[in-house]
């Protein structure tokens, strides 16, 4: 019936795009027809591969070498809007990859819509790779992807102008506040909070605080059921940002974004940043020494664990070369110089051990920052996940802007429960 | 009326109206034949034959239209509209069809695609099952597998009806199968050709299946989860989820359902809930109101000051006025959403310029008032040049004659103005306000880019200051747990439904203003 | 005297139209470009930014370049032929339906479009099968889907301004034995040429900035347009990174359409109709 409907609106597209090209080369008709299970059965076979901008060339090298060793054409595309979201509508309509690249928090949202296939490593394979990596990719008790890359906030300091790392949130306000009595730095830290806050670069203080988002699951997974923002832990730690805030201690402010965070630090207007591998493209520039460590804690206080991101490869459920896609994902990206040319091309720490060693040895960068993320906590992939966002954000910038923390807490914790029908 | 136009009328038409005439009907045989030469072959071939079907109808409707001396409006309408239909009207109707269902994500695809996937996402390896090195061999016709447990080195043959030992056949050293008995072996690039077929395999054992991942491994695995048609429901891991076709899920008897659904119709319950959601419902007169404001200030702030700079460059003696000109439409040749990140960090209040250049210390984007001062000035800045350059083309067509005429008659350059020049602009620039308004209305980036909707008080994170209908309402259709396309579309429908009562009253009115030259 | 006012007042005007770029501008001749800096005056100058965008193999900036322009030239083209039609039959033509059409032209343009994109996919897996040239990842298929918005706001517009053109001038003519063809393309044509002049321009810069539908549909890096490869350029947690460039690209964008105005400007500004309209 759908069907219907499709050819007459394909036909009413041609109708006029026909007087354009006067009907020459009526292209070869792909005889198969549209199915969930249908091969093209092009001879060779083709397999298509979906990343962002940045890793297209990194990659290309690999899927043309994979290309010819299998003798398939590798096509490797460019997705740059709403990926996940694209990913996912093109699957279900049949004009997906086999192979897409995304972040491992997508996880939950692509497997209830049915849009990816559990990959099978060996013990062998998972053993290369560091366990919050494969816990990251772990959901439901399946392996979804294989892991490339591990990102995470961490504290980046200028050693010109505070040489010793804080070893305590208070340290950092402190040493900070001084230099910026002295006229030496315009602001203490360069933390993102924005308008609408920013829930990734908050959460490490967030949890120091005592502050949770979810509570868990038997087995151990952040359980949607139970959201924590209002209880007693989390309404302290809104409490620890308020005092931070603009009413407070003057560190956390809503004039620092995503935008200005990284450079200012860069041009020396803060001596402390929190902020990820990214933005050491920038820090570099700035020509000052500088130092990575994992982000302090407060005085007697959680620890400061930062949300870790996994980039993955995954396996799409609709793809129409699974047996391809599935080789090229267990077999062929878990390999060490993959790993490499993706770090060479977009500096995030290789999630495979043994590529990251190597890395380590030219940029010592890379392992500071694993070492900062390997007590984190792997951003949660449910996709209750994306209720949070922001009205925890938002909560977070009323606290910071001299807003009441229990009511803050209260209104955020409505409205994700809201949202998740609890 | 003046002579030469009238000329033209009179006599250059005739000379060629039969050549004119021969040539177009033959285009438009050629085109429709060509059309039908291109469109028909690839639909015969898939077999669509209501589309062939159709393919003739329209080529016959086109070449009959425009053959005939009739239907003479169709013949300028029918070349947009058929566009208009495949890729706008199609689409709307499409999207508001979904309103009645649960389409969204977890509910994307049909019940087969929804079983498929739990199946295939609850497949486990068999526990203790070797990690077998995968050959693909032809056995005559039929595809199988070289399975070589890495451990024994032993080589098995899988097909699809059983696993059994094979005797004779030699390993290389990366585990491949070589060379055996009775099987022609594949090399990678040919089995490379025939993926789906690898992919379709499936070797029983006692414990479940093996099935190939990748070329070069396969793997004994059993779907921990398995549909049973007979209960329409799913059992497994000690549990069974009885499909549920209201809410197109498999729930079990705790309440709890499996991630992948299906979508289901679900009559008008996304529309009930865009009626009662308390969020909606609480807030939607304040939204509504500033909504409407910040559409009539976008609308009239950059018609007034797009007309003003149009009219103030409109005079013979004016000089420079290309630089202007290409000054005043820099900020319309930008890519809007760069300008508008732009903007947002030139309204910050530690950071950006604005304070700095006029000493202020304000919160712009932090206060609701200057934050909806804000995104209005902002709206201003990226709207104003397409009002002055339509003024400046409309002003072209107002006779200079009739403006010259009324300061002869004594009016003031300001009642000249009123009198002549502003009636005369709204005869062609209303219909383009009303479409402007519409637009503003539902102007998603404009809020979306700048201020995102806030600043949002403490005790409220859903609806914020400078949030429009659209985006506040969107915001709950998509910030929970994942895209909720058929709430979305019902949302629109209403937006919708309010955007053309305000434009379809203020269409009424133009309808003197039409009638003007007529 | 009067003259020098106008002067004063459009200078104010293009300051505040060109504030915003000069920052765009700063941040681009700065090597640790930003847009978020506090200062107007670049700290260093260079051109580096606008290397970089030319030798990046990142991003073939050149390509997207031509893609954008040759997209737009012809896209705006066609539309505004089918716009032209339709706004001619709407004007100048009494049938049924004349004023509801009108509205739900109107109407149509308001649906959130990035809701459409779940049909658009639809549509065009569909039309990739049965007819790749014009699928996904072809111009072709992008120029057909943007044919569908032709028929939208530039008809609205050049109805108005075809309602200002006097009917008796084409009265006369159909009086004289003008067919309607001819009328509309040697009387009304010519006498709207302005407003033919900015329409092209608007659908030209609608085109060129149009990036919710290119990015679904074009995925080859050497495909892209300007729209959506810039987009791509500070998308994610890219954009601190890019930023330079990203605000050098910026500007490069702005090139074709001045440009283009250049050339329509003569049009637009040319009164023309003047002598005509005397009647």
């Amino acid at each position: 019936m759908r069907k219907r409907t499709l050819s007459v609106a394909a036909l009413a597209s041609l109708a006029f795009a026909a007087t354009a090209c006067g009907g020459s080369d009526p292209a070869a008709p792909s005889a198969a027809p549209s199915g969930s299970a249908a091969p093209t059965g092009q001879a060779g076979g083709t397999l298509v591969i979906w990343a962002d901008p940045n890793r297209v060339k990194a990659l290309r090298p690999f899927a043309d070498q994979f290309g010819t060793e299998n003798g398939v054409t590798v096509e490797v595309k460019e997705i740059s809007k709403d990926n996940q979201q694209t990913f996912i509508t093109a699957s279900q309509q049949g004009s997906g990859p086999d192979v897409m690249i995304g972040a491992h928090d997508w996880i939950g949202n692509l497997v209830q819509n049915g849009a990816i296939d559990p990959v099978n490593l060996t013990e062998a394979q998972k053993a290369a790779f560091p366990e919050i990596a494969m816990k990251a990719v772990t959901f439901d008790g399946q392996t979804y992807g294989a892991p490339y890359a591990v990102e995470n906030i961490a504290l980046i300091r200028n050693t010109d102008l505070a040489p010793d790392a804080p070893a305590t949130i208070e340290d950092l306000v402190k040493e900070g506040k001084r230099l910026k009595a002295d006229g030496k730095v315009e602001e203490v830290l360069c933390l993102p909070v924005t308008q609408k806050g920013d829930a990734f670069h908050a959460y490490p203080i967030f949890a120091a605080g005592g502050g949770s988002l979810f509570g868990a699951t038997p087995s151990g997974d952040p359980d949607p059921k139970q959201v924590m923002l209002d209880s007693p832990g989390s309404v302290k730690a809104f409490g620890k940002l308020r005092a931070l805030g603009e009413k407070g201690d003057g560190v956390l402010k809503t004039s620092i974004t995503n935008e200005n965070y990284i450079v200012n630090f860069a041009a020396k207007k803060c001596a402390y940043l929190i902020s990820g591998p990214w933005a050491m493209t920038d820090v570099k520039k700035g020509g000052f020494g500088y130092d990575i460590t994992p982000v302090p804690s407060f005085e007697g206080g959680a620890p400061a664990t930062p949300f870790v991101g996994v980039q993955t490869f995954f396996v799409a459920a609709k793809g129409k070369s699974k047996a391809l896609a599935q080789e090229f994902v267990t077999n062929y990206v878990t390999d060490k110089d993959v790993a490499k040319a993706l770090y060479d091309a977009d500096p995030r720490p290789p999630a495979l051990t043994e590529a990251l060693e190597e890395v380590k040895t030219t940029d010592a960068d890379a392992g500071k920052f694993m070492d900062a993320g390997k007590d984190g906590m792997p951003m949660p992939a449910i996709p209750e996940m994306q209720a949070v966002w922001q009205p925890f954000g938002i909560a977070e910038a009323a606290v910071v802007k001299g807003g009441d923390a229990a009511k803050a807490a209260g209104a955020a914790q409505k409205a994700i429960d809201g949202a998740l029908k609890n | 009326m003046a002579p030469d136009a009238r000329e033209t009328a009179r006599r250059g038409p005739r000379r060629t109206v039969t050549t004119a005439f021969v040539v177009s009907r033959i285009a438009v045989l050629a085109v429709a034949a060509a059309f039908l030469l291109y469109a028909a072959p690839p639909l015969a071939a898939a077999g669509s034959w209501t589309g062939l079907g159709v393919l003739g109808a329209a080529t016959a409707v086109i070449g009959y239209l425009y053959l005939t001396p009739r239907h003479i409006p169709a013949k300028y309408l029918v070349p947009g509209t058929v566009f208009l239909i495949a890729f706008q009207i199609f689409p709307v109707l499409y999207t508001v069809s979904t309103a009645f269902t649960n389409f969204g994500d977890g509910h994307r695809g049909d019940k087969q695609a929804a079983v498929t996937a739990i199946e295939t996402g609850s497949v486990r390896q068999a526990p203790g099952s070797p990690e077998y090195d995968l050959t693909v061999g032809l056995r005559g016709q039929e595809l199988v597998f070289l399975l070589v447990d890495p451990d024994t080195e032993q080589v098995r043959l899988g097909t699809a009806d059983s696993l059994s030992p094979l005797p004779g056949a030699q390993v290389g050293v990366t585990g491949k199968v070589l060379r055996a008995p009775g099987v022609t072996v594949l090399t990678t690039p040919q089995a490379a050709a025939r993926g789906p077929e690898i992919s379709a395999l499936s070797v029983p054992t006692p414990d479940g299946a093996i099935k190939a991942n990748g070329l070069s491994r396969a793997v004994e695995g059993k779907a921990a989860l398995v549909y049973d048609a007979g209960c329409d429901c799913v059992r497994g891991d000690a549990d069974t989820w009885t499909a549920d076709d209201g809410q197109g899920y498999f729930v079990n008897a705790a309440g709890e359902h499996l991630a992948q659904g299906w979508q289901v119709d679900v009559g008008f319950d996304n529309f009930a809930q865009v009626l009662t959601n308390p969020t909606i419902s609480g807030y939607f007169l304040g939204v509504f109101g500033w909504n409407t404001g910040f559409a009539l200030a976008s609308v009239g702030g950059t018609f007034a000051l797009g007309m003003a700079v149009a009219l103030a460059l409109h005079h013979p003696r004016m000089r420079g006025t290309t630089v202007y000109r290409i000054a005043l439409i820099l900020p319309y040749a930008m890519p809007s959403f760069a300008m508008l990140l732009v903007w947002r960090d030139l309204f910050n209040r530690d950071f950006g310029l604005i304070n700095q250049f006029f000493g202020l210390n304000v919160d712009w984007m932090g206060q609701p008032g200057t934050a909806r001062l804000a995104v209005i000035l902002v709206n201003l800045w990226l709207g104003f040049p397409y009002m002055f350059l339509v003024t400046t083309g409309a002003l072209q067509a107002i006779p200079r004659e009739l403006t010259e005429a009324a300061s002869i008659d004594g009016a003031t350059p300001w009642q000249g103005f009123r009198r002549v020049t502003l009636p005369l602009l709204l005869v062609a620039l209303t219909p383009l306000l009303i479409s402007s308004f519409a637009f503003n209305f539902n102007n998603f980036n404009a809020i979306a880019l700048t201020s995102e909707g806030g600043p949002f008080p403490a005790e409220n994170s859903q609806v914020g200051a400078t949030d429009l209908l659209i985006t506040y309402t969107f915001r709950l259709a998509f910030g929970t747990g994942g895209a909720q396309f058929g709430f979305a579309a019902a949302i629109s429908v209403f937006i919708f439904a309010i955007v053309a009562v305000i434009s379809a009253v203020a269409f009424r009115r133009t309808r003197r203003q039409e009638e003007v030259y007529a | 005297m009067k003259l020098a006012l106008r002067h004063v007042f459009v200078l104010v005007v293009c300051a505040f139209a060109v504030f915003p770029i000069l920052f765009v501008i700063s941040a681009a001749i700065n090597p640790l470009g930003t847009l978020a800096s506090t200062d107007l005056l670049p700290t260093q100058v260079s051109l580096g930014n606008f290397g970089d965008l030319f030798a990046s193999d990142v991003y073939p900036f050149g390509r997207w370049f031509l893609n954008s322009v040759a997209i737009a030239l012809l896209s705006s083209f066609a539309s505004l032929l089918l716009s032209m039609c339709a706004a001619y039959a709407f004007s100048r033509m009494r049938f049924a339906g004349r004023r509801a059409g009108l509205l739900a032209l109107l109407l149509i343009q308001m649906f959130p479009q990035f809701l459409a994109i779940v049909t658009i996919f639809m549509i065009f897996t569909r039309v990739t099968e049965l007819y790749p040239a014009f699928g996904f990842d072809t111009v072709w298929g992008l120029m057909l889907l943007y044919l569908g918005g032709a028929l939208g706001v530039n008809t609205w517009l050049m109805k108005g301004f075809l309602d200002t053109v006097p009917k008796e001038l084409d009265e006369a003519a159909t009086v004289d034995g003008a067919t309607h063809a001819q009328i509309f393309w040697r009387i009304i044509m010519p006498l709207v040429t302005p407003i033919l002049a900015v329409t092209s321009l608007l659908a030209f810069i609608g085109i060129m900035s149009e990036f919710l539908m290119a990015s679904v549909f074009l995925r080859d890096p050497e495909s892209k347009t300007l729209a959506v490869g810039m987009y791509g350029m500070i998308a994610g947690d890219q954009r601190n990174a890019n930023f330079g460039m990203f605000a050098a690209g910026t500007l490069l964008t702005a090139i074709p359409t001045v440009g283009v105005f250049l050339w329509l400007q003569k049009y637009i500004v040319s009164g023309l109709t003047a002598g005509a309209v005397k009647g």
